[in-house]
């Protein structure tokens, strides 16, 4: 894939109250190694879920893998929520094995399903369908009297973002009245520690706390060389598909550091919306010497890692530990958890007044960590 | 030392035990001397059965040898059908005709579509013309996932590919005119996350039509097991640590009170459905299998009380593995459970349900199903599975047609009373020296995989690594490759394809629920909720209480359903312990 060429983003999904995963499984997979981005939403998604995430994330179509019947009704479903929210343009194809049958396929193609794949279809035909269906973008039909939606606007505007430009400063925004400033809380450490769950875990939390409260969430994954990529954490992120949180997911296309090259500007106009409280911005999984957020870029910094680090000598390589202003030991049902946290504060010495050491278990339900992580990040 | 590393142990050690007695036959007159009274005493007791071609055959097959070392072998390595260790079968006599040890109805029917009034129909025109009332139930996707037919966005999914059930009075229209107290009569209900409250909805539907008498005749299965729906199946909707509690909550109550009931199914169809291979299929059913032992051990219940009440599920396709797969499983959990756990012998039977492949069945020139199944039948029968349950040709497209469903039953009766295959002799296959190779191999890769998942920390901690479902979507990717570059021979898709008229799909009879009935549903939970509205809240409190002091859920859900509806029990446990995190 060259430099000019943006790569198509599409987000798939399996619907409400089917758990049929392994076809949509490969598809993904063929989609990527075709340098198809993927949003990956999981299983026993709403259509409520899949289109409010399918216009946060700016996707070209919405590719649906159905197997438990009702296909004809959620298809139809989803194609109805695309149009009521405007956003006519966003394809939708599918497939189901055998269990939608060739006079479904004819209703739902004229309910307005672009393709229907019946069992047998060989995966490369699949993939051409998708890199020609939506190599462009589609026209939008003229969209009615209503005011545009919020989520909508503001994902259009994230798409057309270059990294090219230093600020978003002069962004065409329509704001409404109510302007907030959010805090913006970067969220970093190395994979499989943990991120994404104590993020949602942490937006549960400020959610139910604050029932006007607005979220968005900035999350990243690394694209594979030369290919697409895999963003997948909207199907670990349960709390998040909420209407009161926006969400979008940024393939790393091969910038280094664990942030996106257009992630500053992303973040510019998050901030500029006006809605939100809070935005969490999660980096990919990073080494020992990254420090991705600039000082400007967030408030503050939450280093998160798992209890096996290894070496005490480890400790001291890790550059985030002296930048991050809460380090978080996920995961605090390990064993080595305790040692962790005893180590890391002897690592501080006389700074470890003013550094926050936290252990959490995002994992389980109601964890007093996160608890207390909320509200050092939120108030001090 | 972990449970999988003490099962290995066990296994390994039982080997070396075999070949000490072979050894001993050999070299030790005493020893041999007793072995082979045992071995002409067991020949003498077998009775012999006439074919209708005037044959005369005996009804067991046995090893035609009368050399010690092998007759050693046999008696300890694999032991006749009925003995420790198990391997060709759990009971001495199974599909043999005019058996007065028969313990088995091989056939259960399986069924499950739209509304309770129309599977109750469904499972009336299944059991007219038969003996005992082996019923089995398919729940729709909102069932499944524990939300009631009005919530938002399941109305297309309402009794699609199973029954609809959002209350205890649905409960009793699906079972209506069924005798739940007669011991004929047995239900199995394919439900895992909301099993607890299903069962509850079914204890409470018998007692209202039979009196509270009636709780321990009650015979039947719920499949509950949640460890595999982690692995494979996507059916959970409670974080792992909340669903194992309720489970063993329902375990510690059927156990006490409910003696003829099977609380868990240990399920390797769905994994094998996922793509796992057949090895992994196995090796992850043990696994999961042993692992419920432990954790139902250490709530303190007795593995010789539950034990007898744990029985396994299994997947069998076309792949040579599955002459022996079930053969190798009964073989280890007898030796594990007897020498790692140190369970009695009602604990050590392996008692297994087969169901053919749906993963097999093809949708073009989908007629071969037919021959696929019945060649799956066939292989499941030489494993001396207890029970089986063999797929309709028409299921790529749609729950079952009757036309199909019937065609399906038929094979099962086709095989077992029509062709002598199984009914003069038991254990016809076994010995084969292919057979051997197979076990053999088969034994020694899925011990392998207990040591990978044992190295990880046992089963949760590989749970919690992805370990299981990463390999299964590795073994499902392989096999779509496969198909695709032709590897996988695939009859009348990727090889012998038709012309265009055949390949084009076929217009079947496809079995949907009409939107009217749909409708029906929705007023009905709606109606059930209205009607109970003043007391639902006070139950689900009462609930609430017994979930936070660690009380027996179980036994409160009995209560509890008799005024709440299954969405509303969830909605409430979903606030006590949390929504399950998908890993992906």
């Amino acid at each position: 894939m060259t430099a000019k060429h943006t790569p198509i983003r599409v987000l798939t999904a399996v619907p409400i109250c089917d758990g049929h995963d392994s076809a949509i499984n490969t598809i993904n997979l063929e989609l990527i190694h075709a340098g198809v981005e993927v949003i990956y939403l999981g299983y026993h998604r709403s259509a409520r879920d899949i289109v409010r995430a399918a216009i946060q994330e700016g996707v070209r179509a919405i590719g649906i893998s159905s197997y438990n019947g009702g296909h004809v009704e959620f298809f139809a479903e989803v194609i109805d929520l695309l149009r009521r929210r405007g956003a006519n343009d966003v394809g939708v194809f599918g497939g189901g094995g055998g269990t939608i049958t060739p006079s479904d396929e004819r209703l739902m193609r004229r309910k307005g399903v672009d393709r229907i794949f019946f069992a047998g279809t060989p995966l490369d035909e699949m993939t051409q369908f998708v890199r020609t269906t939506y190599a462009t973008p589609r026209r939008r039909a003229r969209a009615s009297k209503r005011a545009e939606d919020p989520d909508q606007r503001l994902a259009r505007l994230l798409t057309t973002l270059k990294p090219s430009a230093a600020t978003a400063r002069g962004l065409p925004l329509r704001g409404r009245s109510a302007r907030k400033r959010p805090r913006v809380i970067g969220v970093t450490g190395p994979g499989g520690a943990g991120k994404t769950t104590l993020i949602d875990e942490l937006v549960l939390r400020s959610l139910g706390a604050n029932p006007a409260a607005q979220i968005a969430i900035l999350s990243h994954d690394p694209s594979i060389v030369g290919k697409g990529a895999l963003l997948g954490d909207r199907a670990t992120m349960i709390y998040s598909q909420d209407d009161r949180v926006f969400m979008r997911s940024l393939a790393t296309r091969g910038h280094a550091g664990g942030l996106a090259s257009v992630t500053r500007r992303c973040l510019d106009v998050l901030r500029a919306d006006g809605r939100f409280d809070v935005i969490f911005v999660e980096t990919v999984g990073i080494g020992q010497e990254s420090a991705p957020f600039g000082s400007d870029q967030v408030d503050r910094t939450v280093f998160v890692m798992s209890p096996a680090y290894g070496s005490r000598l480890q400790l001291q390589k890790i550059v985030m530990l002296d930048v991050a202003d809460v380090v978080v030991v996920n995961k605090s049902d390990l064993a080595g958890a305790k040692t962790a946290v005893s180590e890391l504060r002897q690592r501080f010495g006389r700074r470890a007044t003013t550094k926050h050491v936290l252990a959490t278990t995002a994992s389980r339900h109601g964890d007093p960590g996160v608890d207390e992580l909320l509200r050092l990040v939120m108030t001090s | 030392v972990s449970i999988l590393a003490s099962v290995i142990d066990s296994v390994r050690g039982y080997g070396r035990f075999v070949e000490r007695q072979v050894r001993q036959a050999r070299t030790d007159a005493r020893f041999r001397g007793q072995l082979m009274r045992r071995w002409r005493s067991l020949h003498a007791g077998i009775a012999t059965t006439t074919t209708p071609t005037g044959l005369v055959l005996p009804r067991l097959a046995l090893p035609q040898t009368d050399e010690p070392a092998e007759v050693a072998r046999y008696l300890f390595g694999e032991g006749p059908p009925g003995e420790f260790p198990y391997l060709n079968g759990a009971y001495r006599e199974m599909y043999l005709e005019q058996s007065e040890l028969k313990t088995e109805e091989p056939t259960r029917l399986f069924a499950g579509l739209g509304l309770a009034e129309d599977s109750n129909a469904r499972f009336h025109f299944l059991t007219r013309q038969q003996r005992t009332f082996r019923l089995s139930t398919a729940f729709d996707g909102p069932t499944l996932y524990g939300v009631d037919s009005d919530h938002d966005g399941v109305f297309g999914k309402i009794g699609e590919g199973g029954v609809a059930i959002d209350t205890v009075d649905d409960m009793q229209r699906l079972f209506d005119g069924f005798p739940l107290d007669d011991t004929r009569f047995s239900a199995s209900m394919t439900i895992n996350a909301p099993a607890p409250i299903l069962l509850a909805m079914y204890v409470a539907a018998a007692k209202r039509r039979f009196g509270p008498g009636v709780v321990a005749r009650l015979r039947g299965t719920v499949q509950a097991d949640v460890l595999k729906e982690v692995q494979a199946q996507n059916e959970i909707i409670f974080p792992l640590e909340a669903s194992l509690r309720f489970l063993t909550d329902m375990v510690e109550f059927t156990t006490q009170h409910m003696p003829r009931w099977y609380p868990i199914s240990i399920s390797g169809y769905h994994i094998a459905e996922a793509g796992a291979t057949p090895v992994q299929q196995a090796a992850y059913t043990l696994s999961n299998g042993f692992t419920y032992v432990q954790l139902f051990r250490e709530r303190g219940l007795d593995v010789n009380r539950f034990g007898p009440r744990l029985s396994f599920f299994l997947d069998c396709g076309l792949d040579v593995e599955y002459l022996a797969l079930a053969r190798v499983c009964r073989k280890i959990w007898a030796v594990g459970m007897r020498d790692a756990l140190g369970a009695d012998a009602g604990s050590q039977l392996f008692k297994l349900h087969t169901q053919t492949s749906g993963r097999s069945l093809v949708a073009h020139e989908f007629q071969n199903n037919l021959t696929r199944t019945a060649i799956e039948l066939m292989l499941a029968c030489a494993n001396a599975t207890n029970s089986v349950h063999s797929n309709s040709a028409d299921e790529p497209f749609t729950t079952p047609s009757e036309r199909y469903v019937r065609l399906a039953a038929h094979a099962q009766a086709v095989l077992l009373e029509e062709s002598g295959l199984f009914k003069h002799m038991m254990n016809i296959f076994g010995g084969s020296p292919g057979m051997q190779i197979l076990e053999r191999e088969l034994q020694r890769a899925i011990l392998d995989e207990f040591a990978e998942i044992d190295r990880l920390g046992g089963v949760l901690a590989a749970i919690t690594h992805r370990y299981q479902r990463s390999q299964i979507q590795a073994a499902a990717h392989r096999y779509e490759s496969q198909i695709y570059d032709g590897t996988r021979p695939i009859v009348g898709l990727n090889r012998y394809r038709g012309d265009d008229e055949s390949q084009s799909l076929p217009e079947v009879h496809v079995v949907r629920t009409p939107r009217k009935k749909k409708q029906l549903q929705v007023e009905r939970v709606k109606r059930f909720k209205k009607r109970h509205a003043r007391q639902a809240g006070r139950a689900l409190d009462a609930l609430a209480t017994v979930v936070d002091t660690g009380g027996n859920v179980f036994a409160e859900l009995i209560q509890t359903v008799e005024h709440c509806s299954l969405g509303q029990i969830t909605a409430r446990l979903h606030e006590l312990v949390g929504h399950y995190r998908p890993s992906v």
